[in-house]
């Protein structure tokens, strides 16, 4: 009796979850199947099998339909911010984590109020301070702002306090300079911290639309989201070629989660549980 | 130590340009112009060039319809989502949160929804919920009335769509910091209140729930201040039409979109600041409270 009990509980539980993730993934699911269909042909749930399986939406989007270059758009400026953030945070969180100095509290005074204020409220002030500076419809208006953020910083500095620094402190006894020791020896230790901060940049502004769409207009320079959003816009919705372009836009992040699930989990929980 | 002084400055430098340039001046600059009349035409970047007019646009805001609109449809959409967003990712994390085998892969699949792009998740379901679409088609083949347009271009389930698709997309992401939350609860504590004979319910009453008011808090926290800036599926999905507008829309609209009100859709953006501070704050004031609240 109590192993058909212990069965049942099982299987309810595993009912639950098999439920739940069909909920959670269907969606995602549709988008591939739509993607792999004729154009013109219907999307009908209960043909889901017997349908056309065609690559032919990819080849057009990049033949015809032109998504290639901003996929290219999106992997440089994702490449360079990230790059940037990775460089600068790093920086700025050894800075507040090492040295109590007067900038370091005008610095730590900075960051924590920006962690609190509403990017969006600043699209107006932005996007003018972007027209007057010039940068108004280049790459560098999807880059320069975009460099270092607070809680990238945060999150490397939190890393750094765990890290004695005795060796540091060793290299300035040696004679090593201040970029020195900061690059060559502090930097490779902060790897783990790094690695979750570059994930995190990378996604974020893979997946960013607001900024990238009302700062540039120039179709040259659209990012993948921005030039998603604006080929919806057209007509008739053209579901294949659509979700065809979302499977593009997936696919990079879908690779770096399976691959560094771990780093992306840490780092969404290190701020969260704090003792 | 003259040297490393001037190198902490050098390190801190990039972050203090970009605080200054694109988080100070922007904030300062909106503040400012938000007490002027200025549009497109006759807009000058010096503020004070500007017609000042004092407070009238923050008196028109309040008068104006369309912006009232998109303020209830934030609040609904803030007050709607939140308590079922962490209730379900409770749910899910308490489902994950036993041993046993498929763990990461259930995780995992859970967690998916929460990476993928705003765009695409919104360009997926405005093709499912529009009419002859996959959700619309249970929910007939279940016994409910759909809208002859689809869900989407009906002023009554519009606004409910979209809050619908951001609880599945983001019930993942908090689902993942409950389970850190429950990871932290020490395990002797369950084992004591089991030697004592407490009931499941119990221990999940008296232990689990007051243990993770932390987390809950934070989660509503960072949900809220994420929520009040609701853009990205308005605009894919309905462009703020049947009464979907928001506040980051609405600011999006007159200021970049149509009238290119600046100083107007400025004024707009300090409201919205203010709310969400003073929501902030009082979720803060909760989370220093030491006695669980439930």
């Amino acid at each position: 009796m109590v192993t058909v009990v212990k069965i049942g509980k099982l299987a309810l539980h595993y009912g639950i979850l098999i439920i739940v993730l069909i909920l959670m993934v269907g969606p995602l699911l549709w988008m591939f199947r739509v993607s792999l269909l004729k154009v013109g042909e219907s999307i009908a749930f209960n043909r889901l099998f017997n349908s056309s399986f065609t690559l032919s939406n990819f080849v057009d989007l990049f033949r015809n339909i032109n998504m290639g270059r901003p996929l290219f758009n999106s992997l440089l400026v994702g490449g360079i911010v990230t790059a940037g953030n990775i460089l600068f945070c790093f920086m700025t969180a050894y800075a507040l984590a090492r040295y109590k100095y007067i900038v370091n509290r005008f610095l730590f005074v900075s960051v924590i109020l920006i962690l609190m204020i509403p990017a969006h409220i600043t699209i107006i002030p932005l996007y003018l301070l972007c027209l007057k500076t010039g940068i108004y419809n280049t790459y560098w208006a999807l880059i320069l702002p975009w460099l270092v953020n607070p809680i990238g910083i945060f999150l490397v500095k939190q890393y750094l306090e765990t890290l004695p620094p005795s060796m540091e402190e060793a290299a300035r006894v040696d004679g090593a300079g201040e970029f020195k020791i900061l690059f060559k020896i502090v930097m490779p230790l902060c790897k783990p911290a790094l690695a979750v901060l570059a994930i995190q940049v990378f996604f974020t502004n893979w997946n960013s639309f607001l900024f990238p769409y009302i700062l540039v207009t120039n179709d040259t320079l659209y990012t993948l989201p921005v030039a998603l959003a604006i080929f919806q816009g057209y007509q008739a919705i053209d579901w294949q070629h659509l979700m065809a372009g979302s499977v593009i836009a997936v696919i990079p992040v879908l690779v770096v989660f399976i691959f560094m699930q771990r780093h992306i989990i840490s780092g969404i929980t290190a701020g969260s549980v704090k003792q | 130590m003259k040297g490393v002084k001037l190198s902490v400055f050098i390190f801190s430098l990039p972050w203090l340009l970009t605080f200054v340039m694109f988080w100070a001046f922007p904030l300062v600059y909106s503040f400012l112009i938000g007490f002027t009349d200025c549009t497109l035409h006759n807009f000058k970047f010096i503020p004070w060039e500007n017609n000042w007019t004092g407070w009238n646009n923050y008196k028109d805001l309040f008068q104006d319809a369309a912006f009232l609109s998109s303020l209830k449809n934030t609040f609904i959409f803030v007050l709607g989502t939140i308590p079922v967003t962490t209730i379900i990712a409770l749910l899910m994390a308490l489902l994950v949160n036993r041993r046993f085998k498929g763990r990461a892969f259930f995780r995992a699949g859970y967690f998916l929804p929460s990476i993928t792009s705003m765009v695409v998740v919104a360009l997926i379901f405005t093709n499912l919920y529009q009419r002859g679409g996959y959700i619309a088609l249970l929910l007939e083949a279940a016994g409910f009335s759909v809208p002859v347009n689809g869900f989407l271009y009906d002023s009554g389930t519009a606004l409910f769509a979209i809050m619908a698709m951001d609880i599945w997309m983001s019930v993942g992401y908090y689902m993942l910091i409950f389970l850190a939350g429950l990871k932290a609860i020490p395990e002797e504590l369950y084992e004591v209140a089991e030697i004592n004979g407490a009931s499941s319910l119990h221990r999940f009453r008296s232990i689990t729930l007051p243990l993770l008011k932390p987390v809950a808090l934070f989660i509503l926290v960072i949900n809220s201040i994420k929520s009040f800036q609701v853009f990205v599926e308005i605009f894919v999905m309905t462009k703020g039409k049947f009464d979907t507008s928001t506040m980051v829309y609405f600011i999006y609209d007159t200021g970049l979109a149509t009238a290119f009100k600046f100083g107007y859709a400025s004024a707009a953006a300090y409201v919205l600041f203010i709310i969400i501070a003073v929501f902030s704050a009082v979720q803060f004031i909760l989370l220093k409270r030491k006695q669980p609240v439930w």
